[in-house]
């Protein structure tokens, strides 16, 4: 019995080997080279122990406190929004023939599917300053009275890129509470409203407390994913105006790869990973209390 | 059955390492320059080294302005730099050259034909430690571009000298001015700072005005904070302010070629020969490029110059590294062959070589030519370049959205100058 449990064990461990391989080579042991790399000035012609002098840098750096303020913005405000915005979708689609369902939950995947390029070709286009068609829009109804440059003013600037980013990061949450609702026990819903329960009530007593595990996951997936905002800065505004889109994502990259100052640019990731676990941790607390 | 299968799979596989027993494998990077980016062009060119060296095999992959730098910083850390890339001195020389990951090119400079390029460009293709890390192949100088048919109409080509194709910033002020009342095109012309990509034109532009310099004569120090550069940017910044200018932080060089090559601006701080060439099919019908050069208080510019050339990453393989001289001294000595070369960049040739472009489809390139007198010294080359890239647009940005000029000069040279 022993024996065959051991096989099992070894089996099981010999199944896992792959991944477990892929994990600790892509993701483990580049993590442990970042935290090593952080205490190192090391560029494309030095490395020297530095000690925790990135860090201390990075605290004094006001372009890092600008893109930090910026990146906490765009999690406050593209994650929540994001959350309610996909669960007012999808409970509008999954009571729909499964059809519609998949046309609406294609139709909301697409920027999901679709390269970054392309998607940011489009609204580049879409907030041109001269041949934008927001531009077009806006003046038709009355709303602005001259061409705005959205992307070149840094009071919208930011909120034009947060905008892109609710666009592209709802697809996956509607999909996954699709079918989180379609999985609540009906025969509570029905129990309930026999007894004369509304449909909030319903909604909060019934419906939310089955699919708070589906939110915890779309709260710390779309959490990370707005603090790992970079490819819409990088192609749509490099940071700017004034760092006004600058974010630590971006900020890495820049000193990194544009100035090869990898060790200070580690310092930043290591930070900006402590950031996110912070985040994430207060998230599972939260729902734990909720679900509780 | 199975295992023969196998067994014929595993040796089709080797062939092309039996193949290449005998030769040479060698990678080429090459920025997109000119023609240089197109698959079938740069084919061709490799047809004919080819057809001279059929033992040294050459890989092309094409880089991006974009992700390009990226993608070589990347390869310089993980060890697997190409052999042979294609760009300019500062990258070449002034970061990846000064950063020890270039091989010398003195020998090719000893080379009869290395001995006959211009002085101008040989300097720039030398580190400060005294070797070549690059060997040029093609050069120009950056100018701006106007729409004729827009000057027209506004009655303001007589503020152009057409015989040299230059303008006073006088003149220059007073054709926005004309431009502006015309209403020919939306805008005049766009200060584009949303990004470092054709950086190079503001910067003509602002130190032009007032025949300012970038840098110092050694190009060593940045020097944005004398007074004619100051009084340049004060004064670009006070024709937004009147509106015959405009400042676009939400756009690079890029956006303001399609703005003015869609006929939204009448003109545009970036262009040069490949662009008129690369651009020709995206022209709206009101619009007639007419290249001039950057205005001067005294009418005499100072052009910014591009220089490219190919340079060998020392990747520790003499094999190699020889194979890959042979392909530069191919591409760019060679009598028949180095006109190609040139021809497929759009650009000029960097030691006399004739005329290359008359009675081609690239004809118009030839009166670009009227601009090399005017080239300036490569200090693309200065430290801390890709630093100062960044704070210049972000200077642009700020001194536009401030209007405080010397203030915000201050901050670009702390950024700028720093060690």
């Amino acid at each position: 019995m022993k024996e065959a449990r051991r096989r099992e064990n070894i089996a099981g461990y010999i199944f896992m080997a792959p991944s477990l391989l892929f994990f600790l080579g892509f993701v483990i042991f580049p993590m442990g080279m970042c935290l090593v790399t952080s205490f190192f000035n090391y560029t494309m012609t030095d490395f020297s122990f530095v000690g925790l002098n990135n860090y201390k840098e990075m605290f004094g750096d006001p372009i890092f406190s600008k893109a930090l303020v910026n990146t906490i913005i765009i999690v406050v405000v593209s994650v929540p929004v994001t959350c309610m915005f996909s669960l007012w979708v999808a409970s509008i689609i999954f009571k729909m023939r499964p059809l519609n369902t998949s046309f609406f939950r294609c139709v909301f995947y697409l920027p999901v599917v679709t390269g970054s390029v392309a998607v940011t070709v489009v609204w580049k286009w879409i907030f041109n300053n001269y041949t934008g068609v927001l531009n077009y829009l806006f003046k038709s109804l009355g709303i602005i009275s001259k061409n705005m440059n959205w992307l070149g003013d840094p009071s919208t600037a930011l909120w034009c890129i947060i905008t892109i980013l609710l666009t592209t990061s709802v697809g996956q949450p509607i999909v996954l509470y699709v079918s989180a609702l379609s999985n609540v026990d009906h025969s509570l819903t029905e129990a309930a409203s026999v007894d004369g329960a509304t449909n909030m009530q319903v909604f909060w007593r019934i419906k939310w407390p089955q699919i708070m595990p589906t939110t915890l996951y779309i709260l710390v997936i779309t959490t990370i994913n707005s603090f790992q905002c970079f490819a819409l800065i990088q192609l749509l505004t490099s940071g700017g105006p004034n760092n006004s889109t600058q974010t630590i994502m971006y900020y890495i990259y820049y000193q990194a790869f544009k100035l090869n100052r990898y060790g200070y640019g580690s310092a930043m990731g290591i930070i900006l990973a402590i950031i996110i676990a912070v985040f994430s941790a207060i998230q599972f607390r939260l729902a734990k209390t909720d679900n509780g | 059955m199975k295992k023969l299968l196998a067994l014929l799979l595993c040796l089709m596989l080797m062939i092309p390492a039996f193949a290449l027993a005998d030769g040479v494998e060698i990678t080429l990077w090459t920025y997109p320059i000119g023609s240089w980016t197109d698959d079938a062009t740069v084919a061709s060119l490799i047809a004919d080294f080819n057809a001279a060296y059929p033992d040294i095999k050459v890989n092309v992959q094409f880089l991006d302005y974009q992700s390009g730098d990226d993608q070589v910083t990347t390869a310089i850390e993980a060890k697997t730099t190409p052999d042979v890339i294609f760009e300019g001195p500062e990258r070449l020389v002034a970061n990846w050259g000064a950063a020890g990951k270039m091989l010398d090119l003195s020998d090719l400079f000893e080379t009869e034909e290395g001995k006959t390029i211009y002085e101008t460009v040989s300097g720039s293709c030398k580190g400060a430690d005294g070797k070549y890390y690059e060997y040029p192949l093609c050069m120009t100088t950056h100018c701006m571009v106007i729409n004729k048919k827009a000057f027209e109409a506004a009655d303001a080509m007589k503020y152009i000298n057409e015989e040299t194709r230059t303008w006073t910033t006088e003149d220059f002020e007073n054709a926005c001015r004309a431009l502006t009342e015309a209403g020919f095109t939306p805008v005049t012309g766009i200060v584009y700072c949303g990004g470092q990509g054709g950086d190079q034109g503001t910067r003509a532009l602002v130190y032009n005005l007032y025949s300012g310099t970038f840098t110092d004569e050694t190009f060593t120090t940045y020097t944005m904070d004398s007074e004619a550069n100051i009084k340049g940017l004060q004064k670009l910044y006070d024709m937004v302010q009147e509106g015959i200018m405009t400042v676009d932080p939400g756009i690079v060089a890029g956006d303001a070629i399609s703005l003015f090559c869609n006929g939204t601006a009448s003109m545009c701080f970036c262009w040069n020969a490949a662009l008129e060439t690369n651009n020709k099919d995206t022209l709206a019908e009101n619009v007639e490029p007419y290249a001039v050069a950057f205005p001067s208080d005294d009418g005499v510019p100072t052009l910014d110059g591009g220089i490219w050339g190919f340079g060998i990453f020392d990747n520790g393989d003499e094999a190699r590294a020889n194979a890959a001289k042979e392909f530069i001294k191919f591409m760019c000595n060679d009598a028949t062959q180095a006109p190609k070369s040139v021809y497929a960049t759009g650009y000029f040739a960097t030691r006399a070589i004739g005329d290359i472009y008359t009675g081609t489809e690239k004809e118009a390139n030839a009166a670009y030519d009227a601009f090399s007198p005017y080239f300036g010294g490569y200090y693309q080359i200065a430290p801390n370049w890709a630093a100062q890239r960044t704070a210049w647009w972000n200077l642009l940005q700020r001194v536009f959205a401030s209007g405080n000029v010397a203030d915000e000069v201050a901050v670009y040279m702390t950024e700028a100058n720093a060690k």
